[in-house]
């Protein structure tokens, strides 16, 4: 890589961290940190959002996945994206009229607080490392790609900046470093469509027709079958998006950032207008890439496999249609993509620890806001160090589909709990927790037992399960057992939880303009 | 507003909500198609061109779930006009 790349590399990285100093000075209370204290307007939060779910599973992984495969990787496209038209009509009023810095704050004001915290907890830090071990991946191949690094310095390099973003800035810097990130990638996306469109002579046809010639499947990357052949298969991993991306907590979290509910739906729309602006880009990023680096061997090694893996197909086609200029620029921005979404996973975690289980569990909503604030930096460093360790373990894996595992978690234990608890009124604790217990228990077992892990990572010939991505499976098994034990739920703390689902609701759709919202009987 | 009209205009906005979801939701599902042999004739070519019904379906789809959005926002902002928020 060129002095240009590499300086347009240095100029972000000084960027984001001058931000986070700028943020750091303002970030004073537990509040400030995990919600940058609610003054962020809709516009702002809804390019955050984009700028946090836009990450490099998206933008490396699925470019990687249609090199490879051609249409079948618009599958996690389509999925990442039908959730927010989801969160919009479902979640975004009654979460945000309802919560103070989590979605456990939510659901703990209907059932009881202590033991539904530990469990929505639990189900946070899971979905938070494994969702973390996907960025690290995508970040330490970049670069090590780039600058020519072992891997696993790279992942400690990436590590350490991020740790220096969240631990002094919380979540005003990472608001920031997000925002500043979705406009650049959206630029670098665009930049790199023209390019393509402009090298194929403005024309889609010209472009598919290149692609076909270029790639050893030829006409069929234009239909489904290559990477897919079933339609169980492919309805795994619609169920496991839809319903994982609702449950996600670090974007569940960005709810609470804005002022009011109204600006929380804002938020929502204008995050699908940018996400659908770039999923629809990335169809021309996509088929661009099979047709401008499949016929260069300077992209390939002497075995004939791509430099990199097939996550660095975007990186390698910003080199095809735009040389070393846009190689940099595209690497830093894939890089501020990485950062700025581990960035807001390390809140998350952050917050599940020391918010839902410290200072709502252990000091019973009373926690001293000095300690309390230590323990959430101190987390983060802990989960920066988990993320290294992961990230070094599942190095070979396609990011894309690494990051589809924690949407199952997410979507077998989050979600149901979330939407069970704002829209019926039989749910109760016992319910709820052998539900998410359940729902955690197989995704995980059945994560495991598949193709990816224990064939890919642990080396057996042949998986348990078929299928990566167990949603379509888990969510209606956690959906059932909260209903039946709900259901068969005859206990006191029951008929308690039953009969505060009606101011729950109230409050949900109307809010309580003024003052905090009133504590459920616990 | 008393707590029964409030109980009425919750409901009535757990309906729109409903709707909206069901549509996305059968819109959402219905790309499975495309791997079954009912979508046979969708993974074919439009006329002689390369673009395929597949690939038309995946952006009308993103075009479609813009456009219900917006459209649930507008309904959402004409309730919230005649009052029901307050």
């Amino acid at each position: 890589m060129d002095a240009v790349a590499i300086s347009m590399f240095l100029v972000f990285v000084l960027a984001t961290l001058a931000i986070s100093y700028w943020a750091s000075r303002r970030t004073l209370s537990s509040q400030d940190f995990y919600t940058a204290g609610g003054q962020i307007t809709g516009l702002q939060n809804g390019t955050a959002i984009a700028g946090d779910f836009m990450s490099a599973a998206s933008f490396l992984g699925i470019t990687g996945l249609m090199f490879l495969g051609g249409f079948d990787g618009l599958v996690l496209a389509l999925g990442a994206f039908a959730a927010w038209p989801l969160l919009l009509f479902l979640l975004a009023r009654r979460v945000r009229n309802l919560g103070s810095f989590t979605f456990v704050d939510v659901v703990s004001q209907r059932l009881e607080r202590t033991r539904i915290r530990v469990v929505a907890a639990g189900g946070t830090i899971v979905v938070v490392v494994l969702y973390l071990i996907a960025q690290m991946v995508g970040a330490g191949k970049l670069i090590q790609l780039l600058f020519g690094l072992p891997y696993e310095v790279a992942v400690v390099a990436i590590s350490v900046l991020v740790l220096a973003y969240v631990t002094f800035g919380g979540m005003l810097a990472t608001t920031w470093v997000q925002i500043i990130k979705a406009i650049l990638l959206l630029t670098g996306v665009t930049i790199t469509a023209f390019m393509v469109m402009y090298l194929s002579g403005f024309s889609l046809e010209n472009l598919l027709a290149t692609a076909v010639i270029q790639h050893p499947g030829g006409e069929r990357i234009l239909a489904p079958g290559v990477l897919f052949d079933s339609p169980v298969q492919v309805a795994t991993i619609l169920v496991s998006m839809l319903f994982g991306t609702l449950g996600l907590p670090h974007i569940l979290m960005r709810l609470f950032t804005v002022p009011d509910m109204h600006e929380a739906k804002k938020s929502a729309f204008y995050a699908s207008l940018f996400m659908g602006y770039f999923y629809l880009a990335l169809v021309i990023v996509g088929f661009g890439a099979v047709a401008f680096v499949y016929g260069n061997p300077a992209f390939f090694t002497a075995e004939g496999q791509l430099i990199g893996g097939s996550n660095m197909a975007a990186i390698h086609l910003a080199t095809a249609v735009g040389g070393n200029l846009l190689t940099g620029f595209m690497s830093a921005v894939t890089f501020a993509t990485i950062l700025a979404v581990v960035a807001g996973l390390t809140v998350s975690g952050a917050a599940a620890i020391s918010h839902d289980l410290y200072a709502e569990v252990l000091c019973k909503g009373a926690p001293d806001a000095r300690r309390e604030l230590q323990l959430t930096r101190l987390t983060t460093v802990v989960i920066g160090v988990i993320a290294v360790v992961l990230g070094i373990l599942f190095q070979n894996e396609n990011v894309a589909f690494i990051a589809t595992m924690p949407m199952v978690v997410a979507a077998s234990v989050n979600f149901p709990i979330l939407f069970l608890s704002l829209y019926w009124s039989g749910l109760t604790t016992r319910g709820a927790i052998a539900g998410a217990l359940v729902g955690l228990l197989s995704s995980v077992s059945l994560i495991v037992v598949g193709p990816q892990v224990w064939v890919s990572v642990l080396g057996f010939e042949r998986a348990l399960f078929p299928y990566d991505y167990p949603a379509l499976f888990t969510l209606p098994l956690a959906v059932l057992v909260m209903s039946v034990v709900s259901w068969l739920d005859n206990s006191d703390r029951a008929a308690v939880d039953r009969s505060n689902y009606h101011s729950l609701l109230v409050r949900s759709e109307f809010g309580e303009s003024g003052r905090p919202p009133p504590m459920a009987r616990h | 507003m008393d707590n029964a009209a409030k109980l009425q205009v919750i409901r009535a906005r757990t309906r729109r909500r409903f709707v909206f979801t069901l549509i996305t939701l059968l819109l959402y599902f219905s790309f499975i198609l495309n791997w079954t042999a009912l979508g046979d004739s969708l993974a074919g070519r439009l006329g002689m061109s390369h673009v395929t019904g597949s690939l038309l379906m995946f952006a009308a789809l993103i075009v479609t779930f813009i456009l219900l959005e917006l459209v649930f926002l507008l309904m959402n902002r004409a309730t919230t006009r005649s009052g029901e928020d307050s």
